[in-house]
């Protein structure tokens, strides 16, 4: 029993042992390439477990095939109309073809010193298709920042995947800069709009406080007018009312007349106002004499 | 009986010494327990072995299981969730256990587009100050470039170039919305003993990040003014926003963009004299409209009250029914309400009058047709003496006893009250 036991153990350790040389493992993140006495006979790109002749039979090559950056130095070109600008321009790439990359370029660090020269040519020849007017307009219908993207990516692509087995999946202009001198320039410019609409500014308060102040001055007049018309109006209705009732007065018109000017003297004559009578009239007359008053009979 | 045989025989030949015996089985003793011990070494290990298999994930946490390298399972299944009883998978190399934080947010501050500032800058609160004729230098000043202002371009004589320059900071905040794609295709180094995944991939992220922050931003700035830029602060942190997720996407990258927040803008220190006459400027110009309005809303009050806009625009309104411009009549005030008021008391009192002078003659209209003379005297002196009581100077004078008369000249004041006021005040 026991040796039933130990045998079956001898046999899982050697199938272990055995598995470990002829077999082995690409995980999801990788692609491998398998050579045979040094010539490349099989490239995988799909994870699993594998069988290999032990070496030095066959060799593994495995490459990490996950997307990785690089970034380009700042570099100064020109538009078309020999502008001068200065780009800085990433990519974000990762290993397509082990067999192409391990041909051509060897290793990550390699890769990004090939990456380094194409994206250098790439970018000087698509940025010298476009003007700088494309990079950055007054009417944003002229920009083609993106366009030029697309197209420095697409340029890349077909020069990297076939020349190196690298696919780049992403390109993005990460600064887009102007020289120093030509900074000095833009400064002034801005200084210049700044203050234009500054003043346009100062114009525009002055004009709209002066539109709402007329609006109002002449809703008020308005206003007022259409007060007055309506006060008028209720005047009107007034006199007619009080109209009614002169027909009461045609009873003695002069007794009414002279009750009128009775009433409305007073009230002419209530302020401001210096009288120089005589003596002899009355009442005042009782201020020289007496009254001769006798009683009637 | 054969043991016995074997146990004679040797008797016979040479018999075993006692200590032989007692060694042998010491020895087999010593044998067995080490088989033992080795036993239940294997059985722990065996133990351990399968106990090691038994996985759980935090409720921040999606796991995958790697089989043999390639993730096991088939459509939802494939990304595994929290749950109150553990996984078990194989122990490697077979399966791999792979967990991924998701919940958690990375967090990325962006002073790409900033200028540049000594520590000792950086810690001051002051705001840096450059003279206006120090250009920007490129290799270690950021800012990004916007559109100018339509109308800029006519005020250019030549075909100048047509954009502004701006200094901005930003920050990103993203997490892992799909864990098998970022597992598969964003590259992060393995996790050493000690460290966190979540501070692994903000480390290795960083550079990836920042690119495509920078990239997006630089697209979306040319798109508007530097206004704008100022002004519309939300509308191109979402643009920023959106393309940032448009290269997440492009990339299969397995990241979504929480929030760009643009957390400083600034225009060039430059220039900022410029910049700041003109926020001068536009405050002087909303000074200017709010004094305005407030004229014109102390002026429409006095004169109307709070209908008065609403007045004055029906009373131009052809459509404006009646009983809607009695509505506003009734809940006049003001001025105009004054006006109204006194034409209503105007009416009230010609109509009371007229009715009380014809009430007055038709009473006095009888004793008047017996006694004129006296009834009008009467009525007559009452009147004067009711004006004489009211005059502010009454001169009496004497007539001249010849026939010739006298000549009196009297110095009549305009305004009689005066002649009552105390000299000094009126020098005054």
């Amino acid at each position: 029993m026991k040796s039933i036991a130990v045998a079956i153990l001898v046999v899982l350790v050697v199938i272990v042992l055995v598995m470990a040389l002829i077999s082995f493992q690409v995980r999801q993140t990788e692609s491998a390439l398998v050579t045979t006495f040094g010539k490349a006979t099989r490239q995988i790109t799909e994870p699993g477990l594998y069988f290999r002749w032990p070496p030095p039979i066959q060799q593994i090559y495995k490459f990490d095939s996950r997307l990785r950056v690089f970034e380009a130095d700042l570099t100064e070109t020109t538009t078309k109309g020999a502008v001068p600008i200065i780009v800085n321009t990433y990519v974000v790439w990762k290993i397509a073809d082990p067999n192409k990359f391990l041909n051509s370029v060897g290793s990550t660090s390699a890769a990004e010193v090939k990456l380094h020269s194409q994206m250098n040519e790439t970018q000087s020849n698509v940025i010298g298709q476009y003007s700088f007017s494309e990079f950055v307009n007054s009417d944003p219908k002229k920009i083609r920042i993106q366009e030029i993207q697309d197209k420095m990516l697409s340029s890349l692509q077909n020069s990297v995947r076939e020349a190196y087995g690298m696919e780049v999946k992403a390109l993005g202009i990460k600064q887009l800069k102007i020289s120093a001198d030509v900074s000095k320039d833009v400064f002034n410019r801005m200084r210049g709009e700044r203050n234009t609409i500054t003043e346009k500014t100062i114009a525009e308060g002055k004009a709209e406080a002066v539109a709402i102040r007329t609006q109002a001055d002449a809703q008020k007049t308005e206003l007022l007018a259409a007060a007055q018309a309506r006060a008028k109006a209720i005047m009107g209705q007034g006199d007619a009312e009080a109209a009614k009732y002169y027909e009461m007065l045609q009873a003695d018109p002069e007794l009414a007349m002279f009750l009128r000017d009775v009433e409305v003297l007073p009230e002419i004559l209530k302020d401001r106002s210096t009288y120089i009578i005589n003596t002899d009239k009355d009442p005042f007359s009782l201020l020289r004499e007496m009254p001769n008053l006798q009683p009637k009979k | 009986m054969a043991n016995e045989n074997i146990k004679n025989t040797g008797q016979q030949k040479s018999p075993p010494p006692a200590e032989t015996d007692a060694g042998a089985r010491s020895i087999s003793e010593a044998l067995k327990i080490s088989f033992l011990i080795l036993k239940l070494i294997m059985i722990a290990l065996v133990i351990f072995f399968l106990a090691s298999g038994f996985k759980t994930i935090k409720t921040d946490e999606r796991a995958i299981i790697l089989r043999f390298g390639k993730i096991h399972g088939r459509g939802e299944a494939r990304i595994l969730k929290p749950r109150t009883w553990p996984y078990w998978v194989f122990p490697y190399p077979v399966d791999q256990f792979i967990k991924i934080p998701v919940e958690k947010t990375i967090d990325l501050n962006v002073d790409s587009f900033w200028y540049f500032q000594t520590e000792e800058e950086k810690l001051s609160s002051e705001k840096k100050k450059v003279p206006p004729d120090v250009p920007l230098n490129p290799l270690i000043d950021g800012y990004s470039l916007t559109r100018s202002e339509p109308y800029a371009e006519n005020l250019r004589a030549s075909g100048d170039s047509d954009y502004n320059i701006l200094h901005s900071r930003w920050k990103l905040i993203c997490q892992i919305s799909d864990p098998e794609s970022f597992f598969k295709n964003v590259f992060t180094q393995d996790i050493k003993s000690g460290e966190k995944y979540i501070d692994v991939i903000k480390r290795d992220l960083t550079s990836l990040l920042t690119d495509v922050v920078d990239s997006s931003v630089v697209t979306a700035m040319v798109n508007y003014t530097i206004d704008e830029a100022f002004e519309k602060g939300g509308t191109v942190s979402e643009h920023v926003k959106n393309l940032v997720q448009k290269q997440f996407d492009q990339m299969e990258s397995g990241i979504r963009v929480v929030s760009v927040q643009r957390i400083d803008v600034t225009w060039p220190l430059q220039v900022d004299d410029a910049f700041q006459a003109s926020i001068s400027a536009s405050q002087a110009k909303q000074t200017e409209i709010n004094d305005a309005r407030n004229y014109a809303q102390n002026t429409l009050n006095e004169t109307a009250g709070p209908v008065a806009a609403e007045l004055a625009a029906a009373l131009h309104n052809k459509d404006a029914n009646d009983a809607y411009l009695e509505s506003l009549w009734s809940a006049l005030a003001g001025k105009c309400r004054e006006i109204i008021s006194q034409a209503g008391a105007y009416r009230m009192k010609v109509v009371s009058d007229a009715s009380a002078n014809a009430n007055y003659l038709t009473q006095i209209l009888p004793e008047y047709q017996k006694r004129p003379q006296l009834v009008v005297q009467a009525i007559y002196k009452n009147a004067i003496a009711k004006i004489l009581t009211k005059a502010d100077e009454k001169i009496l004078i004497e007539p001249a006893k010849s026939d010739k008369g006298s000549v009196i000249y009297i110095k009549v004041n305009r305004d009689p009250k005066l002649v009552n006021k105390p000299k000094e005040k009126t020098q005054e």
